[in-house]
């Protein structure tokens, strides 16, 4: 247990402290890091042109500078991500890649190139028709494209061995992550809603070559543990991220667990395994073209509703928490939708409105008691 | 002697119940969290129902405030409150509509009393208390004063900013432009009963629709409520009181 208890409290504390944890990174790894905003990036072309990618899913800092391009009806993570940008605070970094998922970011990409000209920018576009083999081909070709900048800024060619062996160690660790999560659900009380979140995060800040081993070290240990019997109550959580970073504190204090998700920045990152491709560059753009119910890639079927009803269903949960990012306009276009489905399915839904910096968490705090009070 | 405390954002309230559950005094201060409200408010219906602190064998506490409250042998959301309250005063009540100082519910029951679903509005002024606070101030006249105003109207007139600031501005307009009081007053309460009918329709409305908290007694708010809803409103009895009540039969309940 002890040994356990050190490897989460490691975890916890790569993800409490992220610059620290990855300037480590660099100096352990002797590599440079590239910066890779929200939603979905080609991490495994960075990390085999001998880059660290690093997860940019903005902060808690107060937003001084980010309002020149950003207004405070825009995205929190984008406006936090500007902010540091403009701060200086990601010039460490060799580039950042910009993916252009919803309006926010595809603006993002010029405001960017004038307000943070010292980090260099590698937009990225994904297909729109990302299931038809036009868009799968059209993906590959942008693959190429960024890996060719890549290359051009660490003046190391991705070769098709170092490509796959990329490839393969973020397989391996999207199957961990997996583990982990389908785990975790039997451990409600030592992987709390807060630790289940850092453990996650942690990943963004570290090599995966490091990250991997330590988190298959941490199921193993957890693994030999007996299932924990929980008096609270489970939850399914979707939206973008579960933050601020009081959120979760306040799972735990009421007693409730979070025993699956369907966030951006946690599941949906790691959820679907490749199934498909012939080349590695395909089987990246197979990953995105399967995979369902986010809503920032375009889903004609809307499976998201039918995806929440079985996650609760699969884990025994009680209901779901919906994080809603406020002014994230893909999220609110996706909510109508699934609610019915839920509500269809008499599972009960509480809605949270949240940004990533918020004063003040009481009537949050109020909603989350309120719903167990209710759930009973 | 069972007490029940509900400490607001701008009132604090308490209410005693026998074992029998019966009402033995409530007492209403318009002071809430952070101030010595909670405190005169305990101290005023103990004074009223001729009884001393030692009597009191159980307090629930529930509010804004009733984290930070540490007399209470336990404390509840005052949406659970709210919700207990009004269905120990109308069991036929499905929908519950109340409007705080600061924030606005609206909560379902079942037949039996038990919470369905609820709705609270987003961390902003608009349709609560608070709004109306403010257009009386600009009105120049007291908040009790408001709703006798606004049912003198003889002209419809819109405020279409939701934000209370940028209504605050818009009013001070519309009043320079030589809108009457009346009509702006009658506007402000039509701007909150817009905001609290939308979020009634994310859980949906269903009879019976009672209404609570200080906002209640406010005549030509339930009136507009009602014409936005489309549905009768019943105020209920103690309005002002109904989370502290709540909060009191929880505590007979413990």
């Amino acid at each position: 247990m002890k040994h356990l208890l050190s490897l989460i409290a490691e975890l916890e504390t790569a993800a409490l402290n992220p610059i620290k944890t990855l300037k480590k990174t660099m100096d352990t790894s002797k590599k440079s890091a590239v910066g890779c905003f929200p939603y979905y990036t080609p991490d495994e072309l960075v990390y085999a042109a001998g880059f660290i990618p690093v997860g940019l899913w903005g902060g808690q800092t107060d937003i001084k500078l980010a309002d020149t391009y950003l207004q405070s009806f825009c995205c929190s993570i984008m406006r936090e991500n500007m902010e540091q940008g403009m701060r200086g605070q990601y010039d460490f970094l060799s580039a950042i890649i910009i993916p252009t998922y919803c309006d926010t970011l595809k603006c993002i990409c010029e405001n960017w190139k004038v307000a943070v000209p010292q980090v260099p920018l590698i937009p990225m576009v994904y297909p729109q028709n990302r299931k038809i083999q036009a868009g799968i081909d059209y993906l590959v070709s942008e693959y190429k494209r960024v890996q060719e900048i890549l290359e051009d800024l660490s003046g190391e060619k991705v070769t098709e061995e170092s490509l796959a062996s990329s490839f393969a160690l973020y397989e391996e660790y999207r199957k961990a992550m997996r583990e982990f999560t389908a785990m975790a659900v039997h451990y409600p009380i030592t992987i709390n809603a807060k630790t289940r979140q850092l453990i996650i995060k942690a990943a963004y800040f570290m090599d995966k070559k490091d990250y991997v081993p330590q988190l298959q070290e941490l199921c193993r240990s957890l693994s030999a543990l007996p299932y924990e019997k929980f008096a609270g109550k489970k939850v399914v959580m979707t939206g973008i991220m579960a933050e601020p970073a009081g959120l979760l504190d306040i799972f735990v204090q009421n007693n409730v667990a979070v025993a699956a998700d369907d966030l951006a920045d946690s599941s949906r990152q790691f959820r679907l395994e490749s199934s498909r491709g012939n080349t590695v560059y395909e089987k990246m753009a197979c990953r995105i073209a399967d995979q369902c119910g986010c809503s920032l890639l375009f889903d004609a079927e809307k499976e998201r509703g039918q995806l929440l009803v079985d996650l609760v269903k699969d884990t025994g949960s009680d209901g779901i928490v919906v994080a809603m990012m406020k002014f994230c306009d893909p999220e609110e276009f996706d909510y109508p939708i699934y609610k019915k489905e839920l509500e269809a399915a008499n599972i009960p839904i509480l809605y949270l409105e949240i940004e990533q910096k918020m004063d003040s968490l009481e009537q949050i705090r109020t909603r989350v008691q309120s719903f167990i009070e209710m759930l009973g | 002697m069972f007490l029940g405390v509900d400490i607001g954002s701008s009132s604090s309230k308490a209410v005693i119940l026998n074992n029998q559950r019966e009402v033995l005094s409530t007492a209403v201060i318009n002071t809430g969290t952070g101030t010595r409200g909670p405190e005169k408010a305990v101290a005023t219906a103990l004074e009223q129902a001729e009884l001393i602190t030692s009597d009191i064998e159980y307090t629930v506490v529930t509010g804004y405030g009733r984290i930070t409250y540490d007399k209470a042998d336990r404390q509840i959301t005052e949406i659970s409150c709210h919700g207990r309250g009004a269905f120990f005063l109308a069991p036929q009540a499905k929908t519950i509509i109340d409007i705080g100082g600061q924030d606005a519910k609206i909560i379902r029951l079942d037949n039996n009393g038990r919470i369905e679903n609820f709705v609270m509005n987003e961390k902003c002024a608009a349709g609560t208390g608070r709004f109306l606070e403010v257009m009386a101030r600009i009105l120049d006249c007291g908040i009790g004063e408001l709703s006798d105003l606004s049912l003198r109207t003889t002209k419809e007139l819109a405020i279409s900013s939701t934000c209370t600031v940028f209504a605050e501005s818009e009013v001070i307009s519309q009043l320079a432009a030589g809108a009457a009081k009346e009509d702006v007053a009658q506007g402000a309460h039509r701007s909150v009963a817009n905001r609290i009918a939308g979020l009634a329709a994310r859980i949906g409305v269903r009879q019976k629709v009672v209404m609570t908290g200080g906002v209640a007694l406010n005549a030509s708010m339930v009136a507009c409520l009602a014409q936005e809803i489309g549905h009768e409103i019943t105020v209920l009895p103690m309005s002002q009181v109904v989370g502290a009540l709540g909060a009191a039969l929880y505590a007979v309940e413990s």
